[in-house]
């Protein structure tokens, strides 16, 4: 895991600070020169790392740090505030009447990107439409109407048109009800001359409150000249990421909001309309260097639990009341795996991912906790009912028909028996607590430190 | 889309050759003064002496111009230890001017030790160059590794001049991650049984669908009968735009509805092929993000069931370090045989052509350069490596 590598070797870095009230010029230069490889990993731009680093090592050695502070509190704070500096706050939308125009490369995800926004504006009790004016690419008019579609939101295009112009002027007519228009435009890249003399002519018709630079998070070094052309070209007042559900970091995000003079209004992080968050600072940067982040796993815990329990009627809660079954587990799995990569919510969890527990684990633990975990639900699928409800009753001769029935072998079975003793065990301690509140209970797992026994996502401790 | 890493190899070179250059003095001058003084302890007559000094130019002269400074430095001191010794001793006469004829010829040839702290300045900023041009890190750092090796410690010898040695390590490295079996695409169409089936994978967005109509176009126009097959299932608006392309094309396009299964696709394709006579199945598949463990594993069906003749990944030229990460997962879900990077038209650094062969161990078989059918180009690296490290002053 490569990503989780440079994640760990910065925190070695900053590890060596520890316990050192004073710190000595060496030390930042080893710091920084981890900071830069952090940062370069994640595509932020050369010369721009160069700048970041040279305020940190300036500041690190000018300023004294505040009294009680270790040195690598004091380092990685300044870190922090330099990010946090550059990257600013969220791009301000301001929930009321706008137009919305999104420009961008080809393939960057602008026509998912508008739906999504127009989802999440419509859950904020607006009424959004979106206006598709590609009439380039082929397919791009029905996409945008499916999609629209499925975020259930009003949209205007003309298939048979080939003038974006005049199907932004007309679709901003038609959508005249709308309280926001979202106008999705053509991909188109810097050196798209004729392309980009169109988009200014689009802005200049649709005179937009804000325009987005929709960018992929795997984008390189070449989002400096993009994000500079389409500033120079409309303005650009935010930027949205898109795909940032892989492992890519994003940090061309960052090259261009410092390129722009802009911030981040949206992160795209799956293919459905529902999937776009708010930009959060922390929680980017904390991509960004690979550091743990607790507040946006709650968040993604809380909702994967709520999609587990939209599907059948299961409260999580329940977990906290009578006996751990078979079944509680497979949920429990699933409800992991709706997470995203096991590796990703781990080192989500401070002192539980990288720099933690993680970095102990051998590089493919992950994949074959994951493995594992595909395995046992395979094993689950050929268990009765009377079975999933009551493991304990399982005795040799049942272990040896599921074993037959799931293709697994026999010590899979009795592993996935172990590892559910192992669990209503731990359930039973959380059972102790009487409270099921999951955001405690990520509390509780933090405090625990490496967090292996503590039942890591509720439960899973033990596998790891 | 190379210009920008070219300029930036340039640099090194230039840095390189500096040291080169530089550890070159260093290394003749004592030397060359020691068996000076051998010579002169020996009696080196004043003949010999000459011999050496008409010699250097000789040498300077058939080395590079670059070498040549370094290689006079070099003689006319040792010239001058030459004179002070004949003029402090003079005595025995006894011994051949053997050391002059084998220092002549070392001369003529250069030598060279490059430490490794006189290089280390020069490779981090070539490092930076490379993570510049989006070449992914740990590929950037074998690069680096394999250059030091080359250059570092041992004696070289040059012939022409240490920038030639620079410029060998670097075309060495260079070629070493990015020619990994180059094969003619057209060719194995040609020999392989038909229908050829060739499948199309990547993450979305990247230009898999229009890959698709410019290969069926390169294709057509090379004499090769053509099918599409849109196994992108998914995603809202595929049908239509891989359709869309197949009219403008004169192509068949094979479709399933949305939420169908995209291997049925495919393999309904080869039947069409097979019963119509067609060359090629070109097999479009859904974008997915390699950390989708639901879609990666159906791709890995589609693989088993259709097995197909060529699977080929797709992705964009601008892409950054994340380019390996997914070309390496796509390569275990179902093996690639090579890659096409389009947007290379996009100002790209083009350091993603270097890192996804490398990585995969997979040729680059084209690139895209525009939004026209006919903007596809064959991808040759040595004309690549050539080209980053041709002279434009020359």
């Amino acid at each position: 895991m490569v990503l989780d590598d440079l994640g760990s070797s910065l925190r070695g870095t900053l590890d060596t600070l520890r316990g050192k009230s004073r710190i000595s010029e060496e030390d930042v230069d080893e710091v920084v020169k981890e900071i830069q490889r952090s940062l370069l990993q994640a595509d932020v731009d050369v010369s721009l790392v160069m700048d970041l680093s040279d305020s940190i090592k300036e500041r690190s050695l000018d300023e004294e740090p505040p009294g009680g502070t270790s040195a690598r509190d004091h380092v990685l704070r300044i870190v922090y505030e330099e990010l946090v500096d550059l990257v600013g706050d969220s791009t301000t939308i301001p929930l009321e009447e706008q137009t919305i125009m999104l420009a961008g490369l080809q393939g960057s995800g602008k026509t998912t990107t508008a739906a999504k926004m127009a989802w999440w504006f419509s859950k904020k009790g607006l009424r959004p439409a979106v206006i598709q004016t590609d009439t380039f690419r082929p397919g791009a008019y029905d996409q945008a109407e499916q999609m629209a579609e499925r975020a259930e939101v009003e949209f205007y295009g003309d298939p048979d048109s080939d003038d974006p112009v005049q199907i932004a002027r007309e679709g901003l007519e038609a959508t005249a009800d709308a309280d926001v228009h979202i106008v999705d435009t053509a991909g188109r890249h810097a050196l798209e001359d004729d392309l980009i003399a169109e988009i200014e002519e689009i802005e200049e018709t649709v005179d937009p409150d804000r325009s987005l630079l929709v960018l992929d998070a795997a984008i390189g070094q070449g989002a400096k000249d993009q994000a500079q052309q389409f500033d120079e070209s409309i303005g650009i007042d935010g930027v949205a990421i898109t795909k940032l559900d892989g492992t890519a970091k994003g940090g061309g995000a960052l090259t261009a909001v410092d390129e722009t003079g802009s911030t981040i209004a949206f992160l795209g992080t799956g293919e459905t309309v529902q999937d776009i968050e708010r930009f959060e600072p922390d929680s980017f940067i904390s991509r960004l260097l690979g550091m743990g982040d607790l507040k946006q796993l709650t968040e993604r815990v809380e909702r994967a639990m709520e999609e587990t329990q939209e599907d059948e009627d299961w409260d999580p809660e329940d977990l906290m009341k009578g006996e751990f079954t078979l079944h509680d587990m497979k949920k429990q799995m699933q409800a992991m795996d709706n997470m995203g990569p096991l590796d990703q919510v781990m080192d989500m969890i401070p002192g539980m991912g990288g720099g933690g527990l993680m970095d102990e684990l051998p590089d493919d633990a992950m994949d074959v906790t994951q493995e594992r975990m595909r395995n046992f639900e395979v094993v689950m699928d050929s268990m009765t009912e009377e079975e999933m409800a009551n493991p304990r009753s399982i005795g040799a001769s049942q272990v040896k028909r599921i074993a037959k029935g799931s293709g697994q072998p026999e010590d899979r079975v009795r592993e996935l028996l172990d590892q559910h003793k192992m669990m209503a065990q731990t359930m039973k301690q959380f059972q102790g607590m009487g409270d099921g509140d999951m955001q405690r209970m990520m509390k509780q797992m933090q405090q625990q430190g490496g967090g292996g026994g503590g039942g890591g996502g509720g439960g899973f401790g033990g596998m790891f | 889309m190379f210009d920008g890493l070219k300029d930036k190899l340039s640099n090194f070179r230039e840095d390189a050759e500096e040291v080169a250059e530089e550890n070159a003095e260093e290394l003749d001058d004592p030397e060359a003064a020691e068996e000076a003084e051998d010579a002169a302890a020996s009696e080196a007559d004043a003949a010999a002496g000459d011999d050496a000094v008409s010699d250097s130019p000789a040498a300077a002269a058939s080395g590079g111009a670059q070498s040549g400074a370094a290689v006079d430095t070099a003689s006319a001191e040792a010239a001058e230890t030459d004179d002070s010794g004949d003029g402090d001793g003079g005595d025995g006469e006894e011994e051949s001017s053997a050391g002059f004829v084998s220092r002549a010829a070392s001369m003529a040839r250069g030598r060279v030790v490059i430490d490794e702290e006189d290089l280390d300045g020069p490779l981090r900023d070539l490092e930076f160059a490379l993570l510049e041009s989006d070449v992914e890190m740990s590929v950037a750092e074998e690069i680096l590794d394999q250059i030091r090796d080359d250059l570092v410690g041992e004696e070289r010898k040059f012939t022409e001049s240490t920038g030639a040695l620079v410029e060998d390590a670097l075309r060495d490295a260079l070629l070493s991650v990015i020619d990994v079996g180059q094969f003619d695409f057209l060719e194995t169409i040609a020999a392989s049984e038909k229908p050829v089936t060739v499948v199309f994978t990547g993450v979305n967005g990247v230009g898999k669908t229009t890959s698709i109509a410019k290969v069926a176009e390169y294709l057509e126009q090379r004499g090769f009968s053509a099918v599409l097959a849109n196994g992108d299932t998914y995603r809202a608006g595929a049908n239509q735009q891989i359709q869309e392309h197949a009219d403008n094309l004169g192509l068949k396009c094979i479709s399933h509805e949305q939420g169908g299964d995209p291997t049925a696709v495919v393999y309904d394709a080869v039947e069409y092929a097979e019963a119509n006579d067609i060359d090629v199945v070109l097999g479009d598949t859904a974008g997915r993000l390699h950390t989708s463990d639901d879609l990666m594993s159906q791709l890995e069906k589609l693989d088993r069931v259709v097995d197909p003749d060529l699977t080929i990944f797709v992705d964009e030229a601008v892409a950054g370090q994340d380019a390996v990460n997914r070309a390496s997962e796509f390569d275990d879900a179902s093996s690639i045989d090579g890659t096409i990077l389009t947007m290379a038209d996009a100002d790209s650094q083009g350091g993603a052509a270097i890192s996804v062969s490398h990585v995969t161990g997979k040729p680059i078989l084209f690139l895209g350069t525009g939004q026209g059918y006919d903007d596809l180009q064959p991808f040759d690296p040595e004309e690549l490596v050539d080209d980053l490290l041709a002279d434009d002053d020359d």
